[in-house]
This record gives C-alpha cells, sequence and structure tokens, in this order.
C-alpha cells in the first residue's frame, strides 16, 4: 500500500466551491470568435433566421463555449513560467504533475446570445488510486451553469489525473 | 427528404461520416485567444519542448469541440446534443491530421435519443480520444 498523496487538509476539501458564482451576459462576437477558432461554422452560431429555424430563441453557442465565456479576466502579474494563472483554489496535493484526463458534460437547456449565465464549481470528488505506472489521484470538479430563468442549462465535469 | 437524419431513418450500426481535422500555429494561437488560454505549450515551441512534448501541444477543449461539432453536423440543426463525454489517452501536436469515427451505439425509441461511440485517432489508427454521446433527434 503506498502512501496517501492526499493530504487531510486536501480530502476534507470535497464538495467546496472552488470557484464562482458568477454571472456573465453571453456575448455574440466572443461566441462566434470561439466558433470560428475552432473550425464550427454552423448556421445556427451565426444567423438568426437560422436559429430560430432550428428552434432556438435566437442565435445559440458552440456547446463548450460557455466554460470559456465565464473564464474570468486575470492581470499578467499572475502569470506563471508555464503561462498558466497562478490558481488560490487548486487543491494541494502531494504530486508532480497533473493532466487532463477527460470531460463529461450534460446540455439540459440551450445556451443562447444574451442569456446571463452563472457558474459554479465545486470539487466533487478526490480519490486516490492504484494504476499499472503506480498509484494516482483522480480529480473531479464539477460545474453548474444556471441561466437568468434559474434553469439549469449545463453540468460540466472536469478529471483532471495526478501523480 | 431531409439530409440529417431523423429517429425512423436511424439504426443501431449506422456510422457517422468521418470528419478530419488539423490545426497549424495560427490556429493554435488563435484558440488560445478565443478561450483566453495563455498556457505556453500552445503556441511556445521551446517551452512545449521544455516539458516534455515533442511539439506544441493542441489544447483538449479543442478536440472537444471538433468533437461536438462532429455530433452536431451529422445530426443537423434540430437535433439537440443531450451528452457527450470523453478521455484524453495521447497528445496531438501542431499540424497533426486526426480523424473522427462514430456508430449509433443503442435507439431509445421512447426518448427519442440516440447513442453514439466516437474515436478521435491519429493516421496510424492510435486512439486520441474514446468519447460518447447522446443526441435527441427528430422522429421523423
Amino acid at each position: 500500500m503506498s502512501s496517501s498523496l492526499i493530504p487531510p487538509e486536501s480530502l476534507a476539501r470535497v464538495g467546496e466551491i472552488l470557484a464562482g458564482p458568477v454571472t456573465v451576459v453571453i456575448d455574440r462576437r466572443e461566441a462566434q470568435r470561439y466558433a470560428y477558432a475552432v473550425g464550427d461554422e454552423n448556421p445556427v452560431y451565426f444567423d438568426e433566421s437560422a436559429a430560430e429555424a432550428a428552434g432556438y430563441r435566437t442565435i445559440t453557442v458552440p456547446p463548450l463555449f460557455v466554460t470559456h465565456a465565464l473564464v474570468p479576466p486575470k492581470p499578467a502579474n499572475m502569470l506563471r513560467e508555464d503561462g498558466l494563472y497562478q490558481d488560490a483554489t487548486s487543491v494541494h496535493l502531494e504530486v508532480s504533475r497533473m493532466m487532463f484526463g477527460g470531460e463529461e458534460w450534460d446540455f439540459v437547456e440551450p445556451v443562447c446570445v444574451g442569456d446571463e449565465i452563472t457558474a459554479t464549481t465545486r470539487l466533487a470528488d478526490l480519490d486516490q488510486k492504484e494504476g499499472s505506472k503506480g498509484p494516482f489521484v483522480r480529480l473531479v470538479r464539477e460545474t453548474t451553469f444556471v441561466n437568468q430563468e434559474e434553469q439549469l442549462v449545463a453540468r460540466s465535469r472536469q478529471i483532471g489525473i495526478a501523480r | 427528404m431531409s439530409k440529417y437524419p431523423t429517429l425512423a431513418s436511424t439504426n443501431v450500426g449506422d456510422q457517422l461520416p468521418l470528419m478530419r481535422k488539423s490545426a497549424n500555429e495560427a490556429e493554435l494561437f488563435l484558440y488560445s485567444a478565443a478561450s483566453f488560454n495563455p498556457h505556453r505549450i500552445h503556441y511556445d515551441r521551446a517551452y512545449a519542448h521544455h516539458e516534455g512534448h515533442q511539439d506544441t501541444v493542441v489544447h483538449g477543449p479543442l478536440q472537444g469541440s471538433w468533437l461536438t461539432q462532429f455530433v452536431t453536423d451529422w445530426a443537423g440543426p434540430n437535433a439537440r446534443l443531450i451528452s457527450i463525454e470523453w478521455q484524453n489517452r495521447a497528445s496531438v501536436f501542431v499540424d497533426e491530421e486526426v480523424q473522427f469515427s462514430g456508430t449509433v451505439v443503442a435507439l431509445d425509441t421512447l426518448e427519442s435519443i440516440v447513442e453514439l461511440e466516437i474515436f478521435e485517432q491519429k493516421t496510424d489508427g492510435t486512439i486520441l480520444m474514446p468519447a460518447k454521446a447522446h443526441v435527441r433527434l427528430e422522429e421523423r
């Protein structure tokens, strides 16, 4: 049995809010920049009549855009050597490397331009496992996205693998 | 007849049309900007080498958005993406061509939802992202 990679004070944070609640209005230009940047020129992201014909209230946005719309602006003096921002909400683990393991998304209601979306991220799970290359930690950050009508529009679970 | 699948026209075992993607340096930079992601491994080749990568790295969420496009391009504008999930197995690098393939693996006729099994692969067949999606189609 290997020693724990998860300090007790980190384990105690399961369920805690890591970020938010933060609210933004979904901006048409930002969403369209995102759609062009991923090469997805679906008319429902650009043309109001195409979006309405497809049953949307107005122009909708690429499914994963909502997570980027909510990235808070930060000053350059918070940049680390690797280009990432210092993150006061990161969970302390006795590991040297954190990797993105994958994501799980549920889309409940459409997100359209002009919607006011509030996101809250929690530490949903922290679990040590034994892999073929030794012990690793599986960390799950769950974010809920709620609109101006207080409807849940989406839920994401980002899975981090640390070893 | 619509060029998009409906519940009535869809069968378990149906294959989605293949989609090929790659990102050059300018496209990686554009995605970094559009997603406000300043991580150097996505635009600074020397730094990517320093972190042990063979070249500039394609963002995981960019591949995630390619994946949602693969599904919504097949399903059409009147369909609704209900859920999607993927695992990151290996990295993709600048200018590297990847291919998305998918199969209908289940039909829920009560809810008009189809389940898709999807793979993002390198041209040599290496699996980059195994994925699963649920989409609600029009009935007919």
